[in-house]
Order: C-alpha cells, then sequence, then structure tokens
C-alpha cells in the first residue's frame, strides 16, 4: 500500500547507503492525500469546537492555547499588520494559519506522515485566494488607482515608468502568488523528502540488521540516519509552524498594501 | 551521502519531476471544500466566540476592579466609623474617670468638713460639761467649807448658833474672797 516502502523494497542494502525509491514521485503518489485534506478540516474543526465551545473566563490549559493561537493570529498579524480594518480578515487569516499549520503538521503524525501543503494544489489554492482579495480589495478601496499606484510607485521618473511599470507589474503580480506558493511547497515538499528517506533508510538498515542480511558494522549506518532523522523530525516541527506563520504574515502584508496606498 | 541523495532524488525527479509541480483536480477540489469548511467554522464560529469571551472576559475583569473598590471605600468608611467610635468612647471615658475623681473630691471635702464639725462638736460639749462639772464642784465645795465653818465655830463658841445667819455670813465672806 504505502508507495515508500514498496518502492525502498527493492533497494540494496548491503550496497546503498540510502534506500531511494526507484522514482522520488512515488513519495508524494498518495491517492488518499484528498482523504487527509478532509481529515485536516475535521480536525480544525473539532479543536475549535471543543476549545470554544463553552468558552470559561478562566480558561483551562487547552481553551488556553486554542486562545493563544488565535491571539497570535488576531493580534500580531491581523491588528498589527493590517490595523484596525485587519479585524474583518481575521477569520480568513485563521482559517489560512491552522490550515497550513495542521497541514504541515500531518508529516509528523505516525501513520499518515505526509503533509498535504506539500501538494502543489494547497499552496496554489490559498496564494491564489490572497491575491484574489489583494486585487479585489484594492479595487474596491481605490480604484483603478490601485492598479497606477501598484505599477508606478510614487516618485518614478518618467523615464523609468515603462522598466518599473514592467518589473512592478510582473513582481507584483504574477511573481507574489508563485512565490508564496513556492515557499510553502518548497519546504514542506524539502521536509517530507529528508523524513521519508532518512527514516525510511534507517528502518531498513535496522531490520536488515534484525534479520541478518547485513552486518551490525554496516547495519550502524541506520542508526546513523535515525539520529539525523530525529533531528530533522524536530527541525520540521519548527519548519511547520513557520511556514504557516510567514504564509499568514505575508497574505496580511499583500492585504494592508492593497488596503493602504503608499503614498 | 546526502549530495548522493540528492542527485538521485532529482535524477527521478527529473524523469516526470513535472508531475509533482501540478495540482491534481481531487486535491484542488479537495483543498477547496476543506478550505471552505475551516473558514465557515472560523468565521461563524471560532472567532465570534472567541471576541465574545474576550468582551465578557473584559466585562467581568472591569466589573471585579469596580466591585473591589466598592468594598475598599465601604471598608475604609467602616474603619473610619470604627476609629470615631473609638475616639469617642476614650473622651467619654476619660469624662466619666475625670467626673468620679471629682466626685470623689467632693464627698472627701464633705466627709473631712463633717469630721471637723463633729470633732469640734463633741470638744465643746467636753468643755462645757467640764466647766459645769467644775461649777457643781466649787458650789457643793463652797457649801461644805460654810458649814464647816459653822461647825467649827459652833464648837468654839460652845452655842449653837443662828445657823441661816452664820451661813450668809460666811457666804459673803467667801464671796468677797471670790471678788478679790
Amino acid at each position: 500500500m504505502d508507495p515508500l516502502i514498496l518502492a525502498s523494497e527493492e533497494c540494496d542494502i548491503a550496497r546503498e547507503v540510502v534506500c531511494v525509491p526507484a522514482n522520488v514521485l512515488d513519495l508524494f503518489e498518495f491517492n488518499s492525500v484528498p482523504i487527509f485534506i478532509g481529515l485536516g478540516a475535521v480536525i480544525i474543526a473539532l479543536v475549535m469546537y471543543f476549545a470554544l465551545r463553552k468558552p470559561k473566563l478562566v480558561p483551562g490549559k487547552f481553551q488556553a492555547s486554542v486562545e493563544s493561537l488565535i491571539s497570535l493570529v488576531s493580534d500580531s498579524i491581523a491588528r498589527d499588520v493590517i490595523g484596525p480594518e485587519g479585524v474583518k480578515y481575521v477569520p480568513y487569516l485563521l482559517s489560512l494559519f491552522f490550515f497550513i499549520w495542521v497541514g504541515n503538521l500531518m508529516e509528523l503524525v505516525p501513520g499518515i506522515n505526509f503533509p498535504f501543503t506539500s501538494r502543489m494544489a494547497i499552496p496554489l489554492t490559498l496564494a491564489l485566494l490572497t491575491w484574489v482579495i489583494f486585487v479585489v480589495e484594492g479595487i474596491r478601496k481605490q480604484g483603478l488607482h490601485f492598479f497606477l499606484d501598484l505599477i508606478w510607485p510614487p516618485g518614478v521618473p518618467v523615464a523609468l515608468k515603462p522598466l518599473v511599470g514592467l518589473i512592478e507589474f510582473v513582481s507584483t503580480l504574477i511573481v507574489r502568488p508563485f512565490s508564496l506558493t513556492v515557499r510553502l511547497f518548497a519546504n514542506l515538499v524539502a521536509g517530507h523528502v529528508m523524513l521519508a528517506l532518512l527514516l525510511g533508510s534507517a528502518g531498513f538498515f535496522l531490520l536488515g540488521v534484525l534479520g541478518g542480511d547485513i552486518s551490525v558494522l554496516r547495519g550502524s549506518i541506520g542508526a546513523a540516519w535515525f539520529v539525523v532523522g530525529v533531528a530533522i523530525f524536530m527541525f520540521e516541527v519548527l519548519v511547520g509552524f513557520l511556514q504557516a506563520y510567514i504564509f499568514t504574515l505575508l497574505s496580511a502584508v499583500y492585504i494592508e498594501s492593497s488596503l493602504h496606498p503608499q503614498h | 551521502m546526502i549530495a548522493d541523495v540528492l542527485i538521485l532524488a532529482e535524477e527521478a525527479t527529473e524523469s516526470s519531476g513535472i508531475d509533482l509541480l501540478i495540482p491534481t483536480v481531487p486535491e484542488l477540489v479537495g483543498g477547496v471544500l476543506a478550505f471552505a469548511v475551516v473558514f465557515f467554522v472560523m468565521w461563524k464560529f471560532a472567532w465570534p466566540q472567541m471576541q465574545q469571551l474576550l468582551d465578557n472576559r473584559q466585562k467581568a475583569i472591569a466589573g471585579q476592579i469596580q466591585e473591589a473598590e466598592a468594598i475598599k471605600a465601604e471598608a475604609q468608611s467602616l474603619l473610619d466609623d470604627y476609629r470615631q467610635q473609638v475616639a469617642g468612647a476614650k473622651s467619654e471615658a476619660n469624662q466619666i474617670v475625670e467626673a468620679a475623681r471629682s466626685q470623689a473630691d467632693t464627698v472627701k471635702a464633705d466627709l473631712i468638713a463633717k469630721a471637723q464639725t463633729e470633732a469640734q462638736g463633741i470638744v465643746g460639749k467636753a468643755r462645757e460639761d467640764a466647766s459645769s462639772e467644775k461649777a457643781r464642784a466649787m458650789t457643793e465645795a463652797r457649801q461644805e467649807v460654810a458649814n464647816l465653818s459653822i461647825d467649827l465655830a459652833e464648837k468654839v463658841v460652845g452655842n449653837s448658833l443662828d445657823r441661816a445667819a452664820q451661813k450668809s455670813l460666811v457666804d459673803n465672806y467667801l464671796a468677797s474672797l471670790e471678788g478679790a
């Protein structure tokens, strides 16, 4: 069932140092990704329900943890970056943060070990949503001046206008959503590949020793992979949170720039 | 070793790596639906609950602070009352002690005056008694002297004398002695 195991079973642990599947793409061929995505949404809904169903004025540990995460988004991101108008966007920013974070954390859940944010569809969808809000709010707030200000920031000499206009147009309207997408996507893909290869290899080498297929000395390669894998695992805990935070923060920054013209 | 992994991974990806970058329809649909659910939960439930909670907490804290201030003010006024009462009680006690002291002084002075009067009375009466006793003794002595003188004279004369005339003679003599 698990493509990682199927692919790695073919590896020659007596000669290779890492059990790489025949095709690294196999690491990403999970037909159950939509199920994981749905599971993520259900987990978020349940956490919110149980934390805030009957919120207490003096919160317990669980409620306090969820509250502090919500405050992180509503205060440190929405209010601090966008300002008082940011309250309107809090539900969207909260959804971004929790959806991405839970998606990232799925990498670390035993039995799933797959971050659905490492699938192009998810970061792309979310980045395009932010982009649509950015453009719609900009037009709503500033009319067509929004585009003019966007491609010709105030103070650009006339002679440079065509060049600056082209650069700004491409960087703001085209590259921005893709940079947002790729930052999240690439981080999670890299994390997933590293964890899958390191912990997968560790497992095969150590099982090889137990099965008597390879010597203990050679099997110690597996122990080394295991140590490195655990370190990367802990690093991914940080990365998962950080990438969710960065994506949400940048979305807020983009929304802010469409609400408040630069001049 | 890690470089080997990367090269291997790269080689493997190059074969059909573009697949990794193309979103699949089930994932797009699943992603949009799941995000819509999450957004709905945040929009209609989590964020309003959170705002309500923060409002309630703010009200509760403000209420508690007000309550505490009211209680403090009440305690302060009670403390002032008690202090006033204690001060009143102290001055009252002082007055009572002072009054008792002055009353005692009056009683003492009265008693002393009364005792002195009584003593003077007793001394006066004693003096009176003594002088009346003395007068009585003098009268009796005078009587006795007169009688004795007459008796003596009768014995000398050998005849009874006119007792009344003799007595007045002796009395006159004694009276003249007292007058001298």
